[in-house]
């Protein structure tokens, strides 16, 4: 473990590094920039339209975290992202709470919710966990239901706030709207909130994943004994990595309870989770960026693709149900061919390009 | 009291098709040791077959026969190109999962592709008569479903304690390696278990479908309820599938008929149980306890 040996490898030619820098930072970049760029050039529809992928891609990274991490399966978050949003809208109407406090606050119920679960997850392991959690995510809209009388049940809850309309101070729908300063829409001014609050989310996990917490996480995911023997503490490190998991899927709900003005149990059932374990697979578990492409190309599929789809092809045959078969199928060749998803076949096929041996998501080894 | 009489024995009835969905997972887990989250999707696609058949005009105890035909032959299909690829699920639990939710999203869609999103109408196998028991009226259905249960039953018994093949899936089961080096042809054991794993959710899916319209979301919640069985009963015992199926359907028909705070949630008795006894008991009441070295 001596410092010469951290070095660079002495057998890549120093243009091959910046080729192959360009290559891992280039389309992070393009990304990113597209993020912007777009919602300031699209129409109003369609800002509304892809707003919406970034919940999704919130809530994909707090079981990316759990799920591909931290090797703890859960089919169940659907009913986390559910339960920030019913605190997040309970909070708005009783309290008169800013949103982005009530979603904060959401999120810090729903991390004392995750730890909840976190708890009886320490004995309940691997393919249970996944059985349990899914049976969880069918119940949660019978949950709401049952306690309809704050919740609203099937027919939901309006998020609302004290607004002036027609001459009186009544509760109205929430509304966003952009401040004059920042020359936005308020379609838009919601969608780079949104971005923002996500952003951050993002930049918080990466750090957190790269950090001695990080990895002790995945020592935790490879071999639990071997983890616990080289000091670190399981127990801990896997009811707080359920805590800030469900805290992140509390700011997703909580961010689909404002945009819609609404919260009803039917959005929050076991579609919603198997969307979401949909986006980290396919997106890429345990890498950085993979929640967001995933989320991305869910909501694709599912808001711009199934609407377009023909309802009545050859006369009769609705297609619209053809998004899910593609994303089932997809799921199925990425686990037989691609386990590392889209962030994780780029990386692959980097290395392959460049010819270096250490692959960028693990650590660099200390050659002896 | 003769309510009480009442609602246990649409519990039983129900039970019993939790139970036969339960003894489709409990083949796949002794042979694979997967969970399969897709087996009630796989019945439902299977009852579709029942429902397609009698559409042509079969009578419906013939079309259930070419349903189950229809199931196995999707089960082997599963087996060869998508559970086999997959490897090792004491290694890789996550793929597993993956792969199954994505058979369970792909089946939904595709039923849904196919015939539609409207409910289709399937007739009751044993007709919508009842008994009349000391007062208590009981549906033929449901006496019908318990039956057929226990000639399901019987048949695995038999099927596994007394034929050539049981013996070898037994082995398999056991330690797939040395069975396979004994010449126990283990791949084709395997799709055996699910062809028979697919066949057997044809006939839970044609109990199933009289009672709510059949449609492509028909399994959701009965495969919790089966999940709740075969978690009490013992993820590898078919004992363990029939009696914690029969004890799921009481509780979950029973339970929130007197008990108001979960009146609305009929999956809230058994997502408890599951949760229990995984906490408390994690080889259920029939199960082979598991021995982890470390």
């Amino acid at each position: 473990m001596s410092a010469p040996s951290n070095a660079a490898p002495s057998n890549t030619a120093p243009s091959n590094t910046v080729a192959a820098r360009a290559l891992r930072w280039g389309p992070l970049a393009v990304f990113l920039i597209l993020l912007i760029v777009l919602p300031l050039q699209l129409d109003k529809v369609w800002v509304n339209k892809i707003t919406l992928w970034i919940p999704l891609a919130v809530a994909a990274l707090g079981l990316n975290l759990l799920t591909g991490y931290n090797g703890q399966i859960s089919i169940g978050h659907g009913a986390l992202c559910g339960f920030g949003a019913y605190a997040t809208a309970l909070m708005i109407n009783e309290w008169e709470l800013p949103f982005l406090v009530a979603i904060l606050l959401g999120s810090v119920f729903c991390f004392a919710v995750g730890v909840a679960i976190g708890l009886p997850a320490l004995r309940i392991k691997g393919l249970y966990l996944a059985l349990v959690t899914l049976s969880f995510a069918t119940l949660f809209p019978q949950l709401i239901e049952q306690f309809s009388s704050f919740t609203g049940g099937t027919t939901g809850l309006a998020v609302t706030s004290p607004q002036e309309f027609r001459g009186a101070i009544r509760d109205r729908e929430i509304k966003f709207q952009a401040p004059e300063w920042s020359g936005l829409a308020d379609d838009q001014w919601r969608y780079f909130l949104f971005l923002a609050l996500a952003a951050g989310c993002f930049v918080i996990v990466a750090n957190v994943a790269r950090s001695r917490v990080g990895r002790s996480l995945v020592a935790i995911r490879d071999n639990e004994v071997a983890a616990e023997v080289s000091g670190v503490n399981v127990a801990t490190a896997k009811v707080f990595t359920f805590g800030i998991s469900a805290a992140l899927a509390g700011i997703s709900g909580g961010m689909i309870a404002v945009y819609n003005a609404r919260v009803t149990s039917g959005s929050f059932g076991l579609a919603l989770s198997l969307a979401i374990l949909v986006a980290v697979v396919l997106g890429g578990s345990a890498t950085t960026m993979g929640p967001a492409l995933g989320a991305i190309s869910v909501s694709v599929f599912e808001t711009v693709i199934k609407p377009e789809l023909p309802k009545d092809f050859l006369g009769s045959i609705d297609l619209q149900p053809a998004t899910p078969l593609i994303l089932g199928v997809l799921l199925i060749i990425s686990v037989l061919v691609a386990p590392g998803g889209t962030v994780g076949s780029w990386h692959h096929l980097l290395e392959r390009l460049s010819h270096r041996s250490p692959s960028p998501t693990e650590a660099p080894n200390p050659s002896e | 009291m003769s309510e009480f009489f009442q609602f246990m024995f649409i519990g039983l009835g129900n039970g019993a098709v939790y139970a036969m969905i339960g003894l489709g997972l409990v083949i796949i887990y002794r042979a694979t040791g997967i969970i399969n989250f897709a087996q009630g999707e796989m019945a439902m696609f299977a009852t579709f077959f029942v429902w397609t058949l009698t559409e042509v005009g079969l009578p419906l105890p013939v079309a259930l026969l070419g349903g189950m035909l229809g199931g196995a032959i999707v089960g082997t299909l599963v087996h060869q190109f998508v559970v086999r690829p997959v490897g090792n699920p004491h290694e890789k639990p996550l793929a597993v999962v993956i792969v199954t939710i994505g058979l369970f999203l792909g089946f939904n869609a595709l039923a849904q592709l196919i015939w539609g999103t409207e409910g289709k109408v399937v007739k009751p196998l044993f007709g919508n008569g009842e008994f009349n028991i000391a007062g208590v009226p009981i549906d033929h259905q449901k006496v019908g479903a318990l039956a057929v249960l226990a000639l399901e039953a019987a048949l695995f018994y038999l099927l596994f304690k007394k034929t050539k093949i049981g013996l070898a899936m037994r082995a398999v089961a056991s330690n797939s390696e040395s069975s396979g080096l004994c010449g126990v042809p283990v791949n084709r054991i395997l799709m055996i278990g699910w062809a028979l794993a697919g066949a057997i959710g044809a006939v839970a899916g044609t109990f199933m479908a009289p009672i709510s319209a059949l449609d492509a979301n028909l399994m959701q919640g009965p495969l919790i309820f089966a999940f709740a069985a075969i978690t009490l009963g013992g993820f590898d015992s078919f004992v363990g599938a029939v009696v914690g199926g029969l004890a799921i359907g009481v509780l979950t028909d029973v339970v929130p008929k007197y008990v108001t705070f979960v009146d609305k949630m009929p999956l809230a008795p058994a997502f408890v149980a599951i949760l229990i006894v995984l906490l408390v008991r994690p080889e259920g009441l029939f199960g082979t306890k598991k021995v982890a070295r470390v």
